[in-house]
């Protein structure tokens, strides 16, 4: 290379580097201007919303989380979720725009199709199938609509009411008794299921807040499905609230092994991604046995769903911790459905075929005993068997099970009828109640501990 | 004859009060130097020293507003970044040159390894040269740690760990490195005396007499015969008694290779600002000492280090890096034993070929591992 051309590369390159320092002073210019608003893009009519709300001070508050939401920041205005078309069962017509006052996941579709997709297909979107159950019939029968509003619909979702009575300032706004509701389920005015604010609570629609076990806490508690009670006792339970910093709930991507360590949520196991999986809104994806009715039973394609939730537990634990788990789970809902599900739902068919207790729901003390034994305390000793609680397990679960069974609900059939309980004390399971032999004694030990690998004292 | 030039007033000026005689600098910058350095990118050895003379300008830019205490260190770090004018092109053209300097200096080690330029009389020089990479890792194990955000932090934690394990002088080495038994305060106060005082020092003497030892070897021949390289200055002087070299095997340092190193010089210029502005240094969450992050990884160039350190047991990894490095610092009489016992060999090659290539594969083994 001549010297003459190096000189003309040098010039090039002085050239160069002065233009390289020219964008370096453009950038520092623009960094010194004062600090963009917080939101970084609203449009007109979401402006007028807040001016409008701000001045009548009305409902102040959700246009503050609003900006503080990832919605804001993407420019994603009121009138994305709140638009109405002509047509639409809640548009309602409110200082000259035409405002949808009950936004449904179809919706949130419009940006979230995949998650609409997996949510629709879940469970949750269908949990107002309730209506006709036992639940429903106490709720709204035995105990009485308004409960129910307040009480199982807040949860399950109701079926939101649209007021037309041709008021034209009224009409296309929700019904009381139907609605505020943000049930999981609910059945929204233009026939969508379910409610994505259930978990990401308006107007930030976090992904933090629905990940906090509190958030699933608000219905999945209480007497007959005490989830957050069972992951509070767990070790996972004990890790998150140790360790709850450390989690990055606030992480845009949240994969288990890679954003946190610390402990799993109830998003961590059911919902939310590992370095092999993807994350799902469907809440059942991973879920292998159904624990909530009398009989419990393996769900539809369990196997897959087994593989999918141990994918998870492998992020922790070793193949042989979770597949003993599993063991010892499976164990335990195998035990609930032989030793008292089942021998309990004998005995009820046989008073009804008798006459003993009538078609009517509730209406008989041993139905509810009866309702008590699996929807409470059967469902309390198998989730506390799926989420590792051992106290609910035992104390709360079985305990109680086995009580209830033995000195309240055999009791009461009996007294209904005669000789209905004769035959528990035949069933392997039950035949220590005939005082045994110490032959006997080991003979049902043995039992257990080929039938569900367990020692019984 | 013709009368001479008349000097200009100024240069008189100085010539009366600076009585030097200009001649000798003129001979100076002639230097002669081989042909082959006619190449533009015979300039690997000048690059680092640009690059360090970029890191010392930026350097004392960041130490105005850098403040080396563990309660403000992170603070003062984000405020150059985010609020001083100009403090983000400052300190992401340091961490880019810093990045360029290890680059820059393994480039020339590995041409230097490679033509054989470390040969008699050179072995001292390549000596030094390794202490000058040695100086220069510890720039950046240092710098980086002064970042104080999470990665750094962590970083300086298992890099001080990784020392106590060195033989012999581990113990001491790590708390000479933590000032105590594990890193504290005190750490990083020292960390920044090492980074911004002793090793510009040690750097300053080290590169003093690298260039002096190259000056009086001169440049390697690449095509001459070993008994020229040994004695290189082919000097001869005309008949007026004026010293000529001949214009077939050498060029003068000035203004040839100058303006090599010149054009080398503000493409660094051009390359470091346009990467500062495309990939700006990053600044991590704070240091916490009682998170440890979920991966922990050294910045790339210790990356083959941290792989060995995971393939064997500590104890080998730390005696066969000891061994690496003194082989590293000995090789020119290692690979003098080798050519003296088997004359004409290429074992030597043929053994850097091999260190090379598992440095390249371990870097590349260790980015793209997850764990």
């Amino acid at each position: 290379m001549s010297l003459q051309f190096k000189k003309i590369i040098v010039a090039i390159f002085a050239v160069a580097f002065t233009a390289a320092v020219i964008i370096v002073g453009i950038i520092e210019k623009e960094r010194a201007k004062p600090e963009k608003a917080a939101v970084a893009y609203a449009d007109e009519a979401t402006k007028a919303c807040i001016r409008c709300h701000d001045e009548k001070h009305v409902a102040v508050d959700w246009s503050r989380q609003w900006e503080q939401s990832r919605h804001a920041q993407k420019g994603i205005g009121c009138m994305a979720c709140h638009e109405a078309k002509d047509g639409d069962p809640d548009l309602w017509l409110h200082e000259g725009y035409k405002v949808a006052t009950v936004p449904s996941p179809q919706d949130c579709k419009s940006c979230h199709e995949q998650q609409f997709k997996e949510f629709t297909e879940s469970h949750h979107a269908k949990a107002t199938q309730f209506i006709g159950s036992l639940d429903n019939i106490l709720g709204e029968i035995a105990e009485g609509g308004p409960a129910a509003n307040l009480g199982c619909k807040q949860c399950h979702g109701s079926t939101v009411q649209i007021r037309r009575t041709g008021d034209p300032k009224t009409d296309g706004l929700p019904l009381p008794g139907s609605w505020p509701n943000t049930g999981i389920g609910r059945v929204n005015p233009d026939g969508s299921l379910g409610t994505c604010t259930a978990c990401h609570t308006r107007h930030m629609f976090s992904k933090q807040q629905a990940r906090e076990p509190r958030t699933c806490g608000r219905c999945h508690m209480g007497p007959d499905h005490p989830q957050i009670e069972i992951y509070e006792e767990s070790k996972h339970g004990i890790m998150f609230a140790a360790w709850r910093e450390k989690m990055h709930l606030d992480a845009d991507e949240w994969i288990v092994g890679k954003t946190y360590t610390a402990a799993p949520t109830c998003a961590t196991c059911h919902m939310a991604a590992t370095p092999t999986m993807k994350s799902t809104h469907d809440v059942g994806a991973r879920i292998s046995w159904t624990l909530r009715p009398l009989f419990s039973k393996r769900l539809e394609n369990w196997e897959e769903k087994r593989q999918r939730m141990k994918n998870v537990c492998l992020e922790c634990h070793a193949k042989t911790w979770v597949d003993n788990y599993f063991v010892m789970f499976d164990d335990a809902v195998e035990l609930w459905n032989t030793k008292f599900a089942k021998p309990a739902n004998d005995i009820m068919e046989k008073l009804k075929a008798a006459g003993k207790i009538t078609p009517t729901p509730f209406d008989d003390p041993i139905e509810w005993t009866f309702y008590e034994l699996w929807h409470h305390e059967g469902r309390r000793a198998r989730h506390g068997a799926s989420m590792m609680g051992p106290d609910f397990t035992q104390w709360h679960g079985f305990y109680e099970v086995a009580k209830h069974f033995y000195t309240k609900f055999l009791p009461e059939a009996e007294k209904l009828l005669p000789g209905v309980t004769s035959g528990i004390n035949e069933l392997p399971e039950h035949a220590w109640r005939k005082g045994l032999t110490k032959e006997q004694i080991q003979q049902m030990l043995d039992f257990y501990q080929s039938r569900y690998q367990q020692r019984v004292q | 004859m013709a009368a001479p030039k008349p000097i200009p007033g100024w240069l008189r000026f100085l010539r009366e009060r600076v009585p030097v005689n200009v001649e000798v600098f003129e001979e100076l910058s002639k230097e002669p130097i081989p042909h082959h350095m006619k190449n533009w990118w015979y300039c690997l050895g000048g690059t680092p020293l640009m690059l360090l003379a970029i890191q010392v300008l930026t350097g004392i830019l960041l130490t105005f507003y850098y403040r080396p205490s563990p309660d403000e260190a992170y603070n003062s770090v984000r405020m150059i970044t985010e609020e001083i004018p100009f403090g983000w092109w400052i300190r992401s053209v340091h961490h880019w040159a810093a990045n360029l300097m290890v680059l820059a200096v393994g480039l020339h080690m590995i041409r230097v390894f490679f033509t054989g330029a470390y040969r008699k009389p050179r072995e001292l020089n390549w000596m030094v040269g390794v202490g000058l990479l040695f100086t220069t890792l510890g720039f950046a194990f240092t710098g980086y740690a002064l970042v104080y955000d999470q990665l750094s932090y962590w970083a300086a934690t298992v890099g001080t760990n990784v020392a106590e394990h060195f033989p012999l002088l581990g113990p001491w080495l790590a708390k000479l490195l933590r000032g105590g038994e594990t890193v504290n305060p005190t750490t990083l106060t020292r960390f920044f005396l090492f980074h911004v005082g002793a090793m510009p020092t040690l750097v300053a003497i080290l590169l003093g007499l690298h260039i002096f030892l190259l000056r009086i070897h001169g440049v390697m021949e690449l095509e001459a015969p070993e008994e020229v390289q040994q004695t290189p200055l082919t000097v001869e002087e005309d008949r007026e008694g004026k010293k000529r070299f001949d214009p077939n095997r050498f060029i003068a340092f000035f203004p040839d290779h100058v303006t090599t190193e010149l054009l080398v010089g503000m493409f660094l210029l051009t390359l470091l600002t346009m990467l500062a502005v495309v990939f700006p240094a990053h600044l991590g969450p704070p240091a916490n000492p009682d998170e440890t992050p979920l991966h922990i990884k050294p910045e790339w160039y210790f990356f083959p280090v941290f792989r060995w350190l995971k393939l064997v047991p500590l104890w080998l990894a730390m005696t066969g890096l000891t061994a690496g490095g003194f082989a590293l610092l000995l090789w020119p009489f290692i690979d003098g034993a080798i050519r003296h016992r088997r004359p004409g060999s290429e074992l030597g090659t043929a053994i850097g070929a091999l260190a090379a290539i598992t440095l390249l594969v371990f870097t590349v083994w260790e980015a793209l591992a997850t764990h």
